[in-house]
């Protein structure tokens, strides 16, 4: 049974080699189409694991600052901190006094002390609740919340208006956020673009193997050629095409895993690029494994079509 | 051709001359009926129970209408009739490449409107093909050509390389086995096509026209053949237009028009008015 198997497979892989030579430019093109779509899919993958890296690092980076009137009580800063700690999203809220807020200032004006200078000892600045996120794209949610409370409205540098008295990221984060997004969907469009085409390419190379082995095929039938025997070369075929182009993928993809990547990091070194190689050898799997779902998809849609058994 | 006749009639008490029996047909016909009781052979290899065949082509026009009997193992048989009469649809039944419309085939005491899918290959190694246009792979040698059918269905070398030998001596092409098959005469082909038919050793054995492109001489060769092979035990059945033949012949005959069965004779000859 096993030397069955084996000399089947041997079997199915000639033949399919000679399909190969029989119609060079369709196999040359179906090749390169899915080279080329496994390609961008595994540039994507790539990149999609660094803008994740990014946004996480700026996400780290969202807080919101609630600036407080110098009159306001201890006590009523105390259940303002408390109620914001008990909102979704928090994960901690600390205080600033007017003097620390001032430190703070002069430490970062401290190239440009003439400013200082110039506030003759006064300290223009709010003191202030600072609240670190855990969850980034709450943002604004909880800055609503948080304006929304009378206790805090009661506190707040300007009474009137208890929502300028809170300062955050929002237009910082909401620029990410659509900058991803359309990465995305233009990354998504084009890897189903080049699937369509190198789905088409396949089957086609595979129809064009059916046709021209159209007499064998009817006597592989007339003799008993089990159904599996008589598909097995042109889903050998398609899969062929997949693994090879594939392996062209792969090969640029570690290219650029060698020799870009690093290039890149040390060119832009506020980009957090931390692919690490699992990452890589992950997108290489995946990668295989997509090209032989579009080369057995393409295949079998030929033969449904053009091979009755 | 003669020597063969009478070797076919003494055992059932035949001792009448070719013209004799020509003259009593004559007069017996037209009969639809069996002229001479088919003989029980055990388990019929063919058994047709009301079968009828409609292409939705021709919803009004069916390819065959009600065509019931019973094919035994050993038999040979000739299928008369026009163009369009149903020989094909009849054949392609056989080797399931079409399914009955109504009434049920079966085939070895397996019913062929039940068989799934994936046993019909099965079916088809127990069934050896020979057509009118030989169908040989024009870039394979003779020896390719029979291996073939042996190789796609999983035998091993070993099997090949025995069993082909043998089975092209048979045939008569044992000194043919590297010639490709445009290197062959029309009458060699078919040989080849026979051999690759019944390299398997199915125990039926489905000629459609086999002699269709073939001079007389090398049909008769042909037939022959196909006559040995049957007396090794083979079913044999044979779609033809060759009148001279199945009157030479003297085989059950089984004669279809427009779908139905007309006659179905014991020894019997190409057309009922001769």
């Amino acid at each position: 049974m096993c030397t069955v198997v084996m000399s089947s497979l041997f079997y199915f892989f000639r033949e399919s080699l000679t399909g190969f030579s029989r119609n060079l430019s369709t196999t040359l093109g179906s090749i390169i189409t899915i080279f080329l779509s496994l390609l961008i899919i595994g540039l994507f993958c790539v990149l999609g694991f660094v803008v994740n890296n990014v946004v996480a690092s700026v996400e780290d980076q969202v807080s919101i600052t609630c600036y407080v009137a110098d009159d306001a009580t201890d006590a009523d800063i105390k259940t303002v901190e408390d109620y914001i700690s008990g909102l979704d999203g928090v994960e901690s809220v600390s205080f600033t006094t007017k003097d620390e807020a001032m430190e703070n200032f002069s430490k970062s004006m401290s190239s440009n002390t003439d400013i200082i200078g110039q506030l003759d000892g006064e300290n223009p600045l709010p003191a202030s609740i600072d609240v670190n996120l855990s969850e980034a794209q709450e943002v604004s949610t909880i800055a609503d919340a948080i304006a929304s409370n009378e206790t805090f409205a009661k506190i707040c540098d300007e009474p009137s208006d208890p929502s300028s008295s809170l300062q955050y990221g929002q237009k910082t984060v909401d620029k990410l956020f659509t900058l991803t997004n359309s990465i995305r969907y233009i990354g998504i469009g084009l890897i189903v673009l080049l699937v369509v085409v190198a789905f088409i390419f396949i089957s086609n190379s595979v129809r064009l193997a059916i046709l021209a082995r159209k007499r064998e095929i009817e006597i592989m039938r007339l003799v008993g050629a089990s159904n599996g025997f008589i598909r097995g070369p042109f889903l050998m075929e398609g899969a062929l095409h997949a693994i090879i182009g594939a392996g062209f993928a792969i090969a640029v993809l570690e290219v650029f895993h060698r020799v870009a990547l690093p290039r890149i990091s040390s060119a832009l070194p506020w980009l957090p690029i931390n692919v690490t190689d699992s990452t890589f050898i992950l997108v290489y799997l995946l990668l295989v494994v997509a090209g032989l779902l579009i080369g057995l998809l393409g295949s079998s849609f030929s033969m449904r079509r053009y091979l009755k058994v | 051709m003669t020597n063969e006749l009478s070797e076919e009639q003494v055992p059932s008490g035949h001792h009448a001359s070719h013209a004799e029996v020509v003259s009593n047909l004559t007069t017996s016909l037209p009969v639809v009926d069996v002229e001479e009781t088919t003989k029980n052979l055990g388990n019929p290899v063919i058994s047709f129970e009301h079968v009828s065949k409609v292409y939705d082509a021709q919803p009004k026009k069916p390819a065959l209408d009600d065509v019931s009997l019973k094919i035994f193992p050993g038999e040979f048989i000739f299928l008369v009739g026009h163009s369009g009469s149903g020989k094909s649809t009849f054949i392609n039944l056989i080797i399931r490449q079409l399914k009955p419309s109504h009434g049920s085939i079966y085939i070895a005491n397996e019913d062929l409107k039940s068989m799934r899918n994936w046993r019909v290959p099965y079916l088809r190694r127990n069934i050896g093909c020979v057509f009118q246009d030989f169908k040989l792979l024009p870039n394979k040698t003779v020896f390719e050509n029979v291996a073939f059918a042996l190789e796609v269905i999983g035998k091993s070398r070993h099997v090949i390389r025995t069993q082909v030998p043998e089975v092209l001596r048979l045939v008569g092409l044992e000194d043919k086995a590297n010639k490709l098959p445009d290197q062959l005469s029309g009458g060699e082909q078919q040989r080849v096509s026979i051999a690759r038919a019944i390299v398997n050793r199915p125990p039926l054995l489905v000629c459609d026209e086999p002699t269709g492109n073939l001079d007389p001489q090398n049909s008769r060769g042909i037939m022959d053949l196909l006559e040995r092979i049957n007396r090794t035990g083979t079913t044999v059945l044979v779609a033809t237009h060759d009148r001279e033949m199945v009157d030479n012949m003297r085989r059950r005959v089984i004669e279809l028009e427009g779908g139905r069965l007309m006659r179905d004779q014991d020894r019997g000859v190409y057309g009922r008015h001769v």
